[in-house]
């Protein structure tokens, strides 16, 4: 291909703003995410104040919620559901499939761009819609969601906020369909010569996986997002039952619909979507390890195949999450079957990493530090969740802070890392600079340390019985008495991870300007992102497309004079 | 000049006291009084603490007379054209107060535009939740800390629920006028609205559970008298 494109002036708005390129897509989403991340995360710090010290007076931004400065149940609800919502349909999906997958999958498959450029842009501009849609909530009269990220009805069809929660959703819905289609098509059709299925790095494998589930499992939650609307707008009953009876009245609506229908089109999403945001993570991660640890991934194959098997199992376990709806014994037996064959997949995966490290001369730099510390923060997300997947042990554990402890070290010690993993690692193909490692390491350690301090004592005080979503952390309730004193501690932790953050953003900013200068393969990599110039080249990515000869993770081959060997290097004819 | 223009005034005055009186009344209950139960708040022991006497249910409260507690009577309509286009939206704050996990009153009337007042005298959570059909509903949670919050209302609207979905006991009822010629019945069933112009009006009683009835009245320089006898309602076939 030729590189004319490269020559071709375009004007700053086109270039960074309005641009087609995977790149600057990618940049634009990962900035975006990395934004709204922290604005999820900031809701919770001043949620997690009312949690450690119920009615006492917010500080530095108390004001914000009435003369008093104190959180009250309905801000609190809306500050919950919006964390949850922010964290995952703004933050992590964006940021893991969004930005990673945009950026990165056309230059480990040797591509110049994904398959359809303005495609992906309108998938950007629609999260960006979303987005804005979103945070718009909180400024309306009603303010913003407050029947949870879930959007159970009949609370959600009738509680205030909720409107505008559902449009926002329709936006990211599409935003998301748009870019995982064009990540499946730019991964099937636009591989660089010789780079066969089994020779994809496993991050592109976890990124095809991940947008199949994307494009199979959202559009059940866009049409149940339209029809909830429905609900609310127009008077349907898609949702409400008929004889509703709310605070004791009796609902005017016509009635006949099912709340239980929303709950089986939401989780039937909102399942696979777990795995969404895991598997991204877990194909950082695998680079990442296998990088650093200098050897090929243990099991590759069966990594793919488990990652394939986890993909297609992750569409028949979402009613583990209703096991209290009453649906009988024979679907629950069904579906806590499948969540326990799940989990096979998902060991698979962890382990085939774990014995990955065996024997390796780690390198423990900031990006490893991250994509270790994964894996037993994701072992102990996983393995607290085989409880719940039980309908004996989920009946007392539903709903209780044991099962926010378990998602949460799924996703944020999990999934959270694993992305940081990723920056820090691919940073320098994106600016040409590596990222700053003392601040790296000043980043991480609190990080894991406050992490814990967080989630840990959730498993506590979800064993003793407490509730989610309770505006008062168990104040008013015997129960919790015991296990009450833990909230501050958790508080403590939550606020000093957000000064962990420090690092890191001041690193981010700093090493575009300051960070030592590296060639294109500074870690001595594999993959083919590598092989391309660092920043690659405006939409064309490579100087010339490469042609792979090799294995994604030759490392430490025996008889060979460096310790790696690029996918694109010819093999020596004998 | 000026004994003319005081002269003008007093007459004015007088002719001004003379055209406004008061229309009073008893409410009673025709049949034989039911036994309220008490209110069991054991779920809350705030609630426990915070009560003097044994509350009991508040839907029909009667003296040893058969007087009926917390009816709200209303002038409904004016046939004579006396009452004004406007009247001004009173400065003082209507109250109603959440005590010993009751609200008190438990039937209130107040102006449109008119800052009602809620208080919470309790050292608990309540949540006060509007359920008007015609105003903006409003569900606002008032913790232990918060101990007033003041809401208006911005439309004419009949007697609507208001009840709290902590202490799902808890109910009030609120009226919203755009007159001042309203009142509640006292512990004896009787009541007064005050200052009604001379002329001729409907009035009508309302009651949560017994209903509604209407009179026709002349109020004159001595004003009106006008009682109701409400029935138990029969029970739907």
């Amino acid at each position: 291909m030729s590189n004319d494109h490269n020559h071709h002036e375009e004007s700053f708005f086109r270039k960074y703003i309005w641009s087609t390129d995977h790149k600057i897509i990618g940049i634009q989403y990962g900035f975006t995410a990395l934004f709204f991340l922290l604005v999820g995360f900031s809701l919770m710090m001043v949620m997690r104040w009312q949690l450690a010290y119920p009615e006492t007076r917010i500080p530095f931004v108390g004001s914000i919620f009435g003369d008093d400065g104190i959180l009250l149940p309905e801000i609190y609800n809306s500050l919950g559901a919006m964390h949850g919502t922010i964290m995952i349909f703004l933050g992590i999906v964006p940021l893991a499939v969004g930005a990673f997958g945009n950026y990165l999958v056309p230059l480990q498959i040797g591509a110049p761009d994904m398959a359809f450029p303005k495609l992906n842009a309108a998938s950007y501009w629609s999260y960006l819609v979303g987005g804005l849609v979103m945070m718009s909530s909180f400024f309306t009269e009603e303010g913003a969601a407050r029947s949870g990220w879930t959007s159970y009805p009949p609370l959600a069809d009738i509680e205030v906020g909720q409107t505008i929660w559902l449009i926002g959703m329709i936006f990211l819905i599409t935003s998301s369909l748009l870019g995982s289609m064009n990540i499946i098509t730019t991964i099937v059709q636009l591989r660089a010569p010789g780079l066969t299925w089994m020779r994809l790095p496993f991050f592109v494998w976890a990124q095809l996986v991940t947008s199949f589930l994307l494009v199979l499992a959202f559009p059940p939650l866009e049409a149940a997002a339209v029809l909830q609307l429905m609900d609310r707008v127009v008077g349907t009953s898609f949702f409400l039952p008929s004889g509703l009876v709310v605070s004791g009245e009796l609902m005017e609506v016509s009635g006949g619909g099912s709340p239980l229908l929303w709950q089986h089109l939401f989780w039937f999403l909102a399942h696979p979507e777990v795995y969404v945001l895991i598997l991204p993570a877990m194909g950082i991660v695998s680079e990442v390890i296998a990088n650093n640890s200098r050897k090929p991934l243990w099991g590759y194959n069966s990594l793919v195949f488990a990652t394939i098997f986890l993909g297609f199992m992750s569409f028949i376990v979402w009613a583990h999450h209703m096991f209290l709806t009453g649906m009988g014994t024979a679907m629950s037996a069904f579906f806590q079957t499948t969540t326990m064959i799940i989990s096979i997949p998902s060991v698979i995966i962890l382990s085939a990493l774990f014995i990955s490290l065996w024997g390796a001369s780690i390198r423990f730099n900031t990006p490893m530090l991250f994509a270790l510390a994964f894996l037993p923060m994701f072992g102990i997300g996983g393995l607290t969740g085989l409880p719940l997947g039980l309908a004996a042990a989920d009946i007392y554990l539903h709903d209780t802070y044991y099962v926010i402890g378990h998602f949460h070290y799924v996703v944020a010690p999990g999934t959270i890392f694993g992305l940081f993993a990723g920056i820090y690692y691919w940073y320098p193909k994106i600016t040409g600079r590596k990222m700053n490692e003392s601040l790296g390491k000043l980043h991480f350690w609190p990080s894991l340390l406050f992490m814990n301090g967080i989630f840990m004592p959730m498993f506590i005080q979800g064993l003793a019985g407490v509730s989610r979503r309770l505006w008062d952390g168990g104040l008013e309730y015997a129960h919790a008495s015991g296990v009450f004193h833990w909230n501050e501690f958790m508080s403590i932790s939550a606020w000093l991870l957000g000064l962990a953050q420090i690092p890191f953003i001041l690193n981010v900013f700093y090493s575009i300007f300051r960070g030592e200068k590296v060639d294109n393969n500074p870690w001595e990599s594999t993959t083919l992102e590598w092989s391309a110039p660092s920043p690659p080249l405006p939409h064309v990515n490579f100087e010339t497309l490469p042609t792979v000869y090799r294995d994604p993770y030759e490392y430490s081959l025996p008889g060979r004079n460096r310790d790696f060997t690029p996918q694109s290097e010819p093999k020596k004819n004998k | 000049m000026k004994i003319r223009i005081i002269g003008t005034l007093i007459i004015m005055v007088l002719i001004g006291v003379g055209y406004a009186a008061d229309v009073k009344g008893k409410i009673t209950f025709d049949g034989k009084a039911p036994k309220m139960k008490p209110l069991r708040m054991d779920a809350d022991p705030v609630c426990v603490a915070n009560s003097d006497i044994k509350p009991r249910k508040e839907w029909l409260i009667l003296d040893e007379n058969n007087s009926i507690k917390n009816v709200l009577v209303f002038v409904k309509e004016s046939k004579s054209g006396s009452l004004a286009d406007s009247y001004d939206t009173p400065k003082e704050s209507a109250v109603i107060d959440q005590k010993g996990c009751v609200y008190v009153p438990h039937v209130l009337g107040i102006m449109v535009g008119q800052t009602l007042d809620i208080l919470n005298s309790d050292g608990t959570l309540h949540n006060i939740h509007a359920l008007p059909k015609v105003n903006k509903e409003f569900n606002k949670a008032m913790p232990r800390s918060k101990k007033q919050m003041s809401v208006k209302f911005d439309k004419v609207e009949a007697p609507f629920k208001v009840k709290c979905d902590v202490h799902p006991w808890m109910g009030a009822y609120l009226g919203v006028f755009d007159h001042p010629y309203f009142a509640v019945t006292d512990d004896s069933g009787a009541y007064t609205i005050s200052g009604l112009p001379a002329g001729k009006y409907v009035i009508e009683a309302w009651h949560e559970k017994l209903g509604t009835q209407t009179a026709d009245i002349t109020v004159d320089d001595s004003g009106a008298s006008q009682d109701f006898l409400f029935k138990k309602p029969s029970k739907k076939k």
